[in-house]
């Protein structure tokens, strides 16, 4: 047993990755990008603004993390922009730094699947949807997060790009851009992308090892430096975390 | 000319079986529950179902039931409590068509049919997923006459009849949101024919001071359903939480794919 959980960790992990003054939006079921952006902003990155989903509501600081991203619970925030806005903004482009996204599917390229595993008209499994994840090239960059780490979630391409990641063949004229997916965090690793678009394992959590990581990966990461072990929740940001999360959704 | 008030069975005696309807409410917040079981209950046939950006309830009870023929919606789910079960079991089973896409170019087509625009370019982003490439019903290629570069467009889109929730009316029947209108006002000014669900009624003249951006004028709303708690088991900030627990229950008996497992949740729920 140790002192913290792996979704603990892993919003430690998007945390440090936040630099100060950027604006993060996120999605549904938000309590782990929300508590990676107050942790954010309780440490290093003090102007660090992050919209909650559908609310829109700007950087809400609530008594406890949230179940729902559009939850009356998101209060007080800063300020609440109309959902519209929030939409148009994310078309516009040069509005938001930080996009926070997850799929049924995440490839090696960094493109996320929320719509349908399989065949799109008969699918295997039907996904959700994909909401507002194709606005992820109008960021900066985007963070990837999953709580589902194996083969089948991690797989060389996507049955359905519903959330575009790095461009990954000659077909695709985008010429590479700096744009795009700049971090994995699943419980076992994180990850970033080397220059060719292609994912590669940067860090593995405390007490798992690299083949575990490859083992539940569908994909083989591109070659990089030895990966290092991801460091440990400090005392600090647990009890910022601990503080945030009073009903310990972090925990279960 | 002024909406009338109604019950909800009577309100939804309106809704032309087969046609479009729009279901207001985000995610588990504000759904229109009341309205949505009321037609539920008819057995009113619907012929495309839009969602808002975010849907969970009151997409999926319409479809577990039987009587959804084509969806567009953007998500359908239950966010921390999971998959939507009959969503799910309808597309994997063939029953259910969907109309691909994404919550910017729905709330860009929901503006687009409030506006009288016959379609709009979409903003980039969306060229590079598969959403616009599976049918070509809502996405088609536009050249850009300013710039002569292709892009996707989407049509307008205008419900034949819209379901929103709002917070309160007042005697006149305006209507105002309190917290989060999400993009309800949006589509509300896309409809053809706007049904209102609210939590109360209060006298007339006492909506002047609310902002504008959360009410809609009388002159759009054709009928008004007075249902307290009507919204349940999901949310309306500010008035009453989420039921979770009734969520589960319903989850787990979608789950089973039996209609009639799925009737329990079409009574109207208590506060």
């Amino acid at each position: 047993m140790t002192r913290w959980t792996t979704t603990e960790l892993m919003a430690c992990v998007i945390a440090r990755d936040l630099v100060d003054g950027e604006v993060v939006v996120m999605g549904a079921v938000p309590a782990l990008p929300m508590a990676a952006c107050l942790l954010a902003r309780a440490t290093h990155a003090p102007n660090l603004d992050f919209i909650v989903g559908g609310s829109g509501t700007v950087s809400p600081a609530p008594d406890r993390l949230p179940a729902s991203s559009c939850t009356g619970e998101l209060a007080p925030a800063e300020v609440t922009l109309p959902l519209p806005d929030v939409v148009s903004l994310e078309g516009r482009g040069d509005a938001f730094d930080v996009f926070c996204a997850g799929g049924l599917q995440i490839d090696a390229h960094g493109n996320c699947n929320l719509v349908a595993v399989g065949d799109w008209e008969r699918p295997k499994l039907r996904g959700p949807g994909t909401v507002g994840l194709p606005f992820l090239p109008n960021t900066k960059r985007s963070i990837i997060y999953t709580q589902s780490h194996t083969p089948r979630t991690f797989v060389e391409r996507v049955d359905f790009v519903s959330g575009p990641g790095h461009p990954s063949g000659p077909d695709e004229a985008r010429p590479y851009r700096k744009q795009g997916p700049s971090l994995v965090v699943t419980p076992l690793a994180s990850f970033d992308f080397d220059e060719t678009g292609r994912m590669r394992l940067r860090t593995v959590h405390p007490g798992v090892t690299v083949d575990e990581v490859l083992a539940a990966t569908g994909f083989e990461p591109a070659p990089g430096p030895d990966p290092s072990t991801t460091p440990e929740p400090t005392e600090e940001e647990l009890a910022i975390l601990r503080d945030l999360d009073r009903d310990g959704v972090l925990r279960r | 000319m002024r909406p009338r008030f109604v019950d909800a069975d009577e309100a939804v005696t309106s809704v032309e079986p087969d046609s479009t309807l729009g279901v207001g409410g985000m995610q588990l917040t504000a759904a229109p529950m009341a309205l949505v079981r009321a037609l539920v209950r008819r057995r009113t046939r619907i012929g495309r179902l839009v969602t808002s950006p975010s849907a969970s309830l009151q997409a999926d009870l319409p479809i577990a039931a039987g009587l959804v023929d084509e969806l567009v919606s953007p998500y359908v789910g239950f966010e921390h409590l999971g998959l939507a079960p009959a969503f799910r079991r309808a597309v994997e089973g063939g029953s259910l068509r969907v109309l691909e896409i994404d919550e910017g170019s729905l709330t860009h087509a929901l503006h687009a049919g409030a506006s009288g625009i016959p379609f709009v370019p979409c903003p980039p982003g969306i060229d590079l997923t598969d959403i616009p490439r599976v049918d070509p019903t809502l996405f088609r290629r536009v050249v850009d006459p300013f710039d002569g570069t292709e892009r996707w467009a989407v049509p307008a889109i205008r419900p034949d009849t819209v379901f929103v929730a709002a917070a309160v009316a007042d005697e006149h029947g305006n209507v105002a949101f309190d917290r989060f209108p999400f993009t309800d006002r949006t589509m509300a000014l896309a409809a053809r024919r706007l049904l209102v669900e609210v939590e109360e009624v209060v006298p007339a003249g006492s909506l002047a001071d609310r902002p504008p951006g959360t009410t809609l004028p009388a002159f759009l709303v054709d009928a008004i359903v007075v249902a307290p708690g009507g919204c349940l088991p999901t949310e309306y900030p500010g008035r009453y939480g989420r039921d979770d627990e009734t969520l589960r229950a319903y989850l787990a008996a979608a789950k089973t794919g039996d209609p009639d497992a799925v009737a329990p949740f079409l009574e109207e729920a208590r506060r």
